[in-house]
């Protein structure tokens, strides 16, 4: 346990994080006499709340019960690369998340135009009809597309599993577009129509461009996402080498005795990529985020 | 979706300007401008249109189906009306996840809702490296529950966990967290509360910095107490986005998998079984779709009532 608390102080830092200068507004003169305790506070918090992450990554980095080195080592994180398919299964889970977050992006952003601008009934509808299906637990279409994927080939397939991740992502990524089109005003686009630009000139040439933020963020969204979904992934993965991570992971849990430096060593392969997505992209996700879309509608 | 509604309705977001040329277009540019419009937005809808009807659409169209059908995941079997909903109304084991299922949410949702908010007004005001825990206070959420209930596993799981070995150091006795049904239930909230309360921190976060700080300073000059502020000014203030955040994330409660699957897989004696774990073991372990559907049916048919309700309420209340 102590060991866990002191690894706190260095951990934070080592990772290197810091977030761009938000105007932090005070609040008189009052809070600033409580900084110090607030700061004790905050970290007594953090170091409680990051327990079982740094149990992970320290778990990960102590050598293994057979192993002869002692102090910190890489040797667990080797060993899950040659002893198991890790390298498939992250590659396996790297190919389903990038093509999910290109596809969610590019069917969401065209989509999230017509629902930012368009004023119709059916266009309302549509939205509407997002935002239910997005409430919808997915094990309902699950097993519907379990029965249709078979038929067609497309269980125990990469591809499969990015078709369902895209369907589950574009709801909430179309609403995200829509949102953040809302924040650009439509006059910059009518000064486009002037010089015989057409709709959809203006929508990829003013509004895409000037939409990176709201991008990014859909994407950090489509990203974590289809990264951490298991559901779908212990339907439709059946065989080792077409694992995604979380079903890799899940694997050493089949064996009687858990190897726990293996487990820990894989662990902390599948989640340093949401932290390094998270930890360089961070504001953008703040400016956008699933509860800003819906807070902005 | 029919071409032309959408096109009367980007001629009234333009709201009224004349596109297409300076000076004022004629009612022939006009409309020749709108038909244009109403078609691209309607190849812009097209792939979204088409996601939804394969990813969503056909799915619940076909659950529909099995729901009233019996047979199992190869062979859909002959039609028996509504006999799986009758089966599954009237087995307890049903009710008991419903009721499961109704209790994580409650604790799901106002419990993160409450670490969240007191993190948010926490870091709210100037604090050394508040940047930083910020975003270090975000990694539960961030990090993917397989990992995250792979370390609680190895926290909690055994008489000799850490955490177990920690209460029998102090003389509290050795609490087994996953196989004894009412302190694996309270487990399995604490875990859901360590993975939620960074989103409702996040968006309560957003709430606060958009409220503008001169309330206070008059409320100081009145002499409202820290306390009376927070009721009668931050609260209501925020109120919005909190009741959003309410809703996503009781959607999310109640459609949560792997947050109760991966720590105690439902058990132990079902006491952690939610109505999505229930369905899952229904159709996949036991391979009955038809009761399985149903109960997903009868989740299905809850949330749209819900959801079509509750985006009412944030429509209206973004009108106000």
């Amino acid at each position: 346990m102590s060991a866990v608390l002191h690894a706190h102080p260095e951990s934070g830092p080592a990772l290197g994080i810091t977030t761009t200068g938000k105007t932090r507004r005070t609040l008189s003169e009052a809070g600033m006499r409580g900084r110090w305790w607030r700061f004790a506070l905050i970290l007594a918090i953090t170091a409680i709340v990051l327990v079982p992450i740094m149990v992970t990554v320290i778990l990960a980095l102590t050598p293994g019960p057979n192993s002869t080195t002692t102090g910190l080592t890489f040797e667990n994180i080797t060993g899950v690369f040659s002893k198991t398919l890790a390298g498939v299964w992250l590659q396996n889970s790297l190919v389903t998340t990038l093509s999910t977050v290109i596809v969610s992006v590019a069917v969401a952003a065209p989509a999230g135009y017509v629902l930012s601008r368009g004023r119709s009934k059916a266009v309302s509808g549509y939205s509407l009809l997002l935002f239910v299906m997005q409430s919808l637990p997915i094990i309902t279409s699950v097993v519907p597309l379990f029965i249709l994927f078979a038929a067609m080939g497309l269980v125990d397939n990469l591809m499969g599993l990015t078709i369902i991740y895209v369907g589950s992502t574009m709801t909430v990524a179309t609403w995200m577009m829509a949102a953040y089109f809302d924040s650009i005003p439509i006059s910059l686009e009518e000064a486009s129509w002037i010089d015989g630009c057409s709709v959809f000139g203006s929508f990829t040439k003013v509004v895409l461009r000037n939409s990176l933020p709201g991008i990014l963020s859909t994407a950090i969204f489509a990203f974590l996402l289809a990264w951490n979904d298991y559901l779908v992934a212990i339907v439709f993965l059946r065989s080792n080498e077409i694992f995604t991570l979380p079903m890799g992971v899940q694997s050493f849990f089949q064996q009687n005795l858990t190897d726990w430096s293996g487990v820990m060593a894989l662990a902390v392969i599948m989640m340093l990529p949401p932290i390094i997505v998270f930890a360089a992209l961070n504001k953008y996700f703040s400016v956008g985020g699933i509860g800003g879309s819906l807070a902005g509608r | 979706m029919s071409s032309t509604t959408t096109s009367s309705g980007l001629a009234r977001a333009r709201k009224g300007l004349a596109p297409g040329g300076s000076g004022g277009g004629t009612g022939n540019r006009k409309s020749k401008l709108s038909a244009q419009t109403s078609r691209t937005f309607f190849w812009l809808l097209l792939p979204s249109v088409i996601l939804l009807v394969l990813i969503h659409g056909y799915p619940l169209f076909h659950a529909g189906i099995q729901a009233t059908h019996d047979g199992n995941l190869i062979q859909t079997g002959s039609f028996v009306g509504l006999e799986n909903f009758q089966k599954v109304l009237s087995s307890p084991a049903f009710w008991k996840a419903a009721q499961f299922t109704l209790l994580f949410t409650i604790v799901g949702v106002f419990g993160s809702w409450a670490v969240g908010l007191g993190l948010a007004l926490l870091l709210r005001t100037k604090i050394p490296a508040g940047g930083t825990f910020k975003v270090l206070l975000l990694l539960p959420w961030v990090v993917p529950i397989v990992v995250s209930s792979t370390a609680w596993n190895w926290l909690v799981a055994t008489p000799d966990s850490l955490i177990p070995s920690i209460f029998r150091n102090l003389g509290l006795g050795t609490p087994l967290f996953l196989a004894d049904p009412t302190l694996a239930a309270v487990t399995v909230m604490i875990f859901k509360v360590w993975v939620s309360f960074p989103f409702m921190m996040m968006m309560t976060s957003a709430a606060l910095a958009s409220v503008d700080t001169t309330v206070y300073e008059a409320a100081n000059m009145d002499g409202a107490s820290r306390f009376q502020q927070f009721t009668q000014i931050t609260l209501p203030l925020i109120a919005r986005s909190t009741y959003i955040s309410w809703i996503l994330m009781t959607i999310f409660c109640v459609n949560d998998f792997p947050t109760i699957y991966l720590l105690t897989g439902g058990g132990p004696v079902d006491a952690t079984t939610s109505l999505v774990v229930l369905a899952y073991r229904t159709v996949f372990q036991d391979f009955a779709t038809g009761p399985g559907v149903a109960i997903a049916f009868l989740m299905t048919i809850t949330l749209v009532v819900v959801s079509v309700i509750l985006y009412r309420q944030i429509r209206k209340s973004s009108v106000e």
